[in-house]
């Protein structure tokens, strides 16, 4: 489920007074539907590389209520997953949950089932809400098919740069 | 002409649905159901090796991928021909028996509670409890923050709904606990499954690894975990609801339809599969005081796209099955289906299951006047998930005698390699209801792939024969007295545990704010 590099609970920078941090980079998508998978190839890449300790790698398929208990183990969050904001496919973003919550109409509106950010949302009713990053992609297609666009193919190195940058600041 | 209403889209469900209901004189005259988004994965196994499909259709949603998973190998193992030793059916077993228990609570506290209570009367508890009281400041907190998703939006209380703060604030703490317990679940899938979500190990001829007494031991104390919760909190909690404040809606049977029933029965009691702890079997026009339940013969299963926006096409069987979208027909309205069993509309799902089998404690239930409807479902999903409970203790049993076995087998290694060419049918009987799935294969590769998927049965549109779908059916006669807010047309409908997800999971904002977080 989960290719965890944690191997030991010390922290390399010393003192007692800080455990090592749980971060979670949990790729969400629909490997059916072309570009909606970006996030779950993305997270099949990461499980293959050595990544900093104490970070894990989950690849969240399309479930929704199920990641709760991933999401309120973690204390920081990567959620990476195909973003449809209008700017040209391939386009990155990178967003903090709290500042999507702030938007006029938001993500509640959502009609879709149980989402990867309602949930997160919902993580603070059961217990805590980790602080969260979303990277998001844009894609090109949502057609049926298992295969990502080229562009957005393209766009994976450049995507896991990102991440891997997300991660030298957190661990 | 009554006044038309359309609840569009349905919350709190999984996926995409739009009822539309006609209401004259306060009650609901007319309904339509309709699935709004395009299904049709199928396509994408065509031609594909057919030991792919297992895991390629454990993708098509979300939230049932495991279902679909196991369906598919069914269906694979009937059509190369192989048996799934003892040992491996087992397994399976236990796999969908976890799956139980967490889309049944799921369902309960997550996806229907907030129907029948007032969420908040909790401000009105009293009580001296201390995790009770926790909760109270937790709800009243969020209504302070204005962060009450998912508690809110919701319909307004009406007359059925629970208010008496002990009892709100006792479910809502038991919401919250109940997400941990689905959490546990899920992982107990992954004990055998390798990882959760989409699990590894169910292949056509059985499974992929051999378990150790350590799994064992490991599932047993977590089944130990969700018996306790079942047995003290969930079925009390129905219990209490049932027949109780909501007594006087299961006396009504509001949300009772057809009355015809159907499964296809699951989870083999033995190598033969001729028992079964969900027996299968079909019920046309139920009459509870002499049930009468005829074989099921899946050869007589059409399916009608009348009034769906496929291409043009007489009811077939879903071997002849396509996926040719009409987006301009005449009179469509539904992505979905309708299957139909010997032209009746069928409803299937835990209440089907509970009568099919004369469950004692539903039909208890049933002669102490609650009619099969909403609530009634409700109890038949409890009472069913306390015999999967139960189930599987037995298997972990039975699997510890057969792991002691020499030669312990867990799957049909002479039937790996795809046949020339072959058919072959699986069924499920998945938290939702039955689900079949139907294969050809043709030059090792396959050449056809269909499912009728539980809510393409519940939820379908009418036929040829203008038969309602068992949705559209069952909200007939529904009372709505404020037409601004049909509690009781989604009190029916999320009774079924609607599943039209086809998992697009795309985060959509729905405005271009997003646009000023792009980096690049």
């Amino acid at each position: 489920m989960s290719k965890t590099n944690a191997s030991s609970a010390l922290n390399p920078k010393g003192g007692d007074d800080v455990s090592p941090q749980k971060i979670v980079i949990l790729g969400v998508g629909n490997l059916l539907l072309s570009d909606e998978g970006v996030g779950v190839h993305v997270a099949n890449e990461l499980m293959k590389m050595e990544l900093p300790s104490g970070v894990s790698v989950v690849e969240g398929g399309t479930d929704g209520f199920r990641l709760i208990d991933i999401i309120t183990e973690a204390d920081r969050l990567i959620v990476v997953d195909a973003v449809k904001g209008g700017a040209s496919p391939g386009t990155i973003y990178r967003f903090n949950i709290d500042e999507v919550k702030s938007c006029p109409s938001g993500f509640k509106t959502s009609v879709h089932q149980i989402g990867i950010l309602e949930v997160i949302n919902l993580s603070g009713l059961i217990g805590r809400t980790p602080h969260t990053i979303v990277i998001g992609i844009e894609p090109k297609s949502l057609e049926m098919g298992m295969e990502l666009s080229p562009e957005i193919k393209a766009k994976i190195p450049r995507i896991i740069e990102l991440i891997k940058e997300e991660l030298k600041h957190l661990t | 002409m009554g006044k038309k209403i359309t609840i569009d889209p349905m919350t709190r469900i999984e996926g995409h649905l739009k009822i539309e209901v006609e209401i004259e004189d306060g009650k609901v005259k007319d309904a339509w159901s309709s699935g709004t988004m395009a299904r049709g994965f199928e396509a994408l196994l065509i031609g594909k090796d057919p030991r792919d499909a297992s895991y390629v259709t454990s993708r098509f949603c979300g939230v049932c991928y495991s279902v679909h998973q196991i369906c598919s190998a069914r269906a694979l193992d009937a059509a190369f021909g192989a048996n799934v030793p003892w040992g491996g059916n087992l397994i399976r077993n236990l796999i969908m028996g976890a799956e139980y228990i967490y889309d049944h609570l799921i369902h309960f506290y997550q996806l229907s509670a907030l129907d029948y209570i007032d969420i908040m009367a909790v401000a009105n508890y009293t009580g001296k409890d201390r995790d009770l009281l926790a909760v109270k400041d937790k709800i009243v907190g969020l209504v302070k923050a204005n962060d009450t998703f998912p508690l809110t939006p919701r319909y307004k209380p009406d007359e059925f709904s629970v208010r008496d703060p002990d009892m709100v604030i006792s479910a809502v703490s038991h919401y919250i606990q109940a997400f941990k317990m689905h959490a546990k679940a899920r992982n107990m899938g992954a004990i055998w499954g390798g990882r959760t979500p989409h699990y590894q190990n169910i292949v056509v001829g059985g499974v992929t690894s051999y378990p150790d007494i350590n799994q064992v031991a490991r599932f047993r104390t977590m089944l130990d975990e969700q018996k306790k919760f079942v047995e003290e909190v969930y079925i009390p909690d129905v219990l209490a609801f049932g027949t109780g404040p909501l007594w006087p809606l299961a006396k009504m049977g509001v949300g009772g339809g057809h009355y015809n029933y159907l499964a296809y029965g699951d989870f083999p009691k033995d190598q033969k599969g001729q028992n079964l702890v969900f027996p299968a079997g079909v019920i046309i026009g139920l009459d509870p005081a002499n049930i009468k339940v005829d074989f099921l013969n899946p050869d007589d299963i059409t399916e009608s796209v009348k009034y769906s926006w496929y291409r043009e096409n007489n009811p077939v069987h879903p071997y002849k099955g396509e996926q040719v979208f009409d987006l301009d027909k005449k009179d469509a309205y539904s992505f979905v289906k309708a299957p139909r069993y010997k032209n009746n509309a069928m409803e299937v799902g835990p209440m089907a299951r509970m009568i099919i089998a004369k469950n004692p404690t539903l039909l208890d239930l049933v002669s102490k006047g609650a009619k099969p409807g909403a609530v009634a479902r409700h109890a038949a999903r409890a009472i069913e998930t306390k015999l999967i409970v139960d189930a599987c203790y037995t298997w972990l049993d039975e699997l510890l005698t057969e792991m002691t076995k020499p030669g312990f087998k867990i799957h049909d290694t002479e039937h790996w390699d795809p046949p020339e060419s072959g058919m072959g049918s699986g069924f499920h009987e998945a938290p939702r209801g039955a689900l079949g799935h139907w294969v050809k294969v043709k030059n090792k590769k396959i050449d056809n792939y269909q499912c009728v998927v539980p809510s393409t049965w519940n939820a379908s549109p009418r036929c040829e024969n203008g038969v309602r779908g068992q949705y559209e059916e069952s909200l007939i006669g529904v009372p709505v007295p404020d037409p601004d807010n049909p509690i009781n047309v989604v009190r029916v409908i999320r009774s079924f545990d609607p599943c039209l997800a086809c998992a697009v999971h795309i985060i959509d904002p729905h405005t271009n704010e997003i646009k000023k977080f792009l980096i690049e």
